[in-house]
């Protein structure tokens, strides 16, 4: 980066408008971010993606995989070879892609700080992929019950 | 600066060709996003139509006041009679088909002077921001699969008309990894709200690439080739203009550069020491701080040297932690109570009650007590 650009700077010319921001008057004025690399999709500098020179990224792929994206800090210049993505697949087993994320995350000087949201954003996505348990049909009760309980005998 | 960054060249299959160029120094200039919006404010302005009322609007009735004693307002009346207008208030702002309020004249001041200090301060500003990824990132840009920022293409592609064709223009920006910002802008099109759609102004969109060539070097068709592209707009790097480089006063704008253009940025806009060649008395704005990394200046040895160590304990206060029962937590109790420790050693809680009957006093106690 150069001299006349930093983090905090970026920050500061974005933070009150930027195309990942989303400002509504509901859920009490709380402002979200659309940044993919944005863990808890909270507008903050902390969780900045394009803002921080070393970000952390997790989604969901298409056939119910993970995939997490990390910045390289060493050419911001070159956005097509800033990033790295690990997919693991729909099989992975759920402990595992936390260990390799938490590990991505914390070790070597990368994020300690944002490991947690980081396991915890794989958590959910883990958990919104798996399929929906249908609502069991529901227990007669009263007259009716007696009225299924008198036709069945 | 120890070293002055380089740019490579991309060729027109967007690959590196090779050859590199030291970064112009604009790219250098403070980003200033307040004195950016100020001056875009004050320029935008200077594209607008007169508009006006017509002069005789709600003027063109001999309406006057019937005075007092009629029981109606003083307002002046229609005069007349045979037809419902008679009678009827008329001239007021407040009136059914009265003239307005302060009718608007096309005398009104429509344009703004910027100085031209301002003005190229907030274009060296605007140009230095087209550098910064994240900037255009935050701008809405796509430009993750750009290879460099900022994208310079090699000036051969375009030379002796070599690009005059929109196809062409259209797989030279894919190939140079623009192509998801056009796929951006196709999807973006939308029907403006409001009335503008009856003034020419039907459709919103978002811009694209900027395409800044040198027409010296570059020769013009290649506008031609890509004024079609939406939102693709094409400026000569002599005349760059703020409402392009900053478009809404939103700094980050995607730029390509030929490289004829890109070389002669030093020449158009100097240095922070030497004059520009071609803008009169034009040094650009040297940055304030040297340094804005303000976490690296924060922790630097310099300003942690003359830093006094913090005040009060090294330890933090312990808040929104539960609340231990002491009578049932043993820990919490000694901490709580220094004889907890002695009277359990000593089971003082299990010993029974020592005798049933308190003694009676004797006689010669009572005596003393009652001889008064």
């Amino acid at each position: 980066m150069a001299a006349n650009v930093s983090s905090d700077l970026i920050w500061q010319l974005t933070r009150t408008q930027n195309a990942f921001l989303v400002k509504r008057n509901s859920g009490g004025g709380s402002q979200f971010s659309r940044d993919p690399l944005n863990l808890e999709n909270q507008h903050s500098f902390k969780y900045a993606g394009y803002a921080n020179t070393k970000a952390v990224g997790v989604q969901p792929t298409e056939n119910g995989g993970v995939v997490v994206i990390t910045k390289k800090s060493s050419n911001p210049q070159q956005p097509a070879k800033n990033v790295v993505s690990v997919t693991y697949g729909p099989n992975a087993s759920t402990r595992k892609i936390y260990k390799g994320v938490a590990d991505k995350t914390a070790k070597n000087g990368y994020r300690a700080d944002i490991r947690e949201s980081a396991v915890a954003r794989v958590s959910a996505i883990r958990r919104s992929q798996k399929p929906a348990k249908e609502t069991p049909p529901q227990k007669l009760r009263g007259a009716q019950a007696k009225k299924a309980a008198g036709k069945s005998e | 600066m120890a070293s002055r960054p380089t740019v490579t060249i991309a060729g027109a299959d967007g690959k590196p060709t090779g050859a590199t160029y030291p970064l112009p120094a604009v790219f250098a200039s403070p980003i200033r996003l307040d004195v950016v919006q100020q001056v875009h404010t004050g320029m935008a302005k200077n594209k607008r139509q007169p508009y006006a009322v017509s002069e005789k609007a709600g003027e063109q009735t001999s309406a006057e006041s019937w005075g007092t004693g009629r029981a109606v307002a003083r307002i002046p009346r229609v005069s007349g009679g045979g037809t419902h207008r008679a009678g009827q208030a008329a001239f007021g702002n407040q009136c059914r088909s009265g003239r307005m309020f302060a009718p608007t004249k096309v005398w009104r001041k429509w344009h703004q002077k910027v100085n031209v200090g301002q003005r190229r301060f907030a274009t060296a500003s605007a140009l230095a921001a087209s550098s910064v990824p994240a900037l255009l990132f935050a701008r809405g840009h796509r430009v993750a699969n750009v290879p460099e920022v900022p994208l310079v293409v090699d000036s051969k592609t375009f030379e002796n008309a070599a690009l005059t064709k929109t196809k062409a223009a259209v797989a030279l920006l894919q190939a140079v990894g623009a192509g998801s910002d056009l796929v951006k802008v196709q999807k973006s099109k939308k029907m403006r709200a409001g009335k503008g759609k009856l003034r020419n102004r039907r459709f919103r969109q978002r811009r694209g690439p900027l395409v800044v060539y040198n027409p010296e070097v570059d020769g013009k068709e290649l506008v031609r080739a890509f004024r079609n592209i939406p939102g693709v707009e094409t400026s000569p790097v002599f005349s760059l203009n703020l409402l392009q480089l900053a478009p809404g006063g939103h700094i980050g704008r995607f730029i390509v550069w030929t490289s004829s253009a890109f070389q002669a940025l030093d020449q158009v806009y100097g240095t922070t020491t030497s004059p520009s060649a071609l803008k009169k008395d034009f040094l650009l704005p040297s940055n304030v701080v040297a340094n804005a990394d303000l976490a690296r200046l924060i922790n630097s040895s310099e300003i942690q040297s003359v830093l006094r160590a913090p005040k009060g304990e090294a330890r933090t206060k312990r808040v929104n932690v539960q609340k231990k029962n002491p009578l049932r937590n043993k820990q919490v109790m000694l901490r709580l109570n220094p004889y907890a420790a002695a009277f359990s050693k000593e089971k003082l809680g299990q010993k029974a009650e020592e005798s049933a009957k308190p003694e009676r006093a004797s006689a010669a106690f009572l005596n003393t007590l009652y001889e008064a």
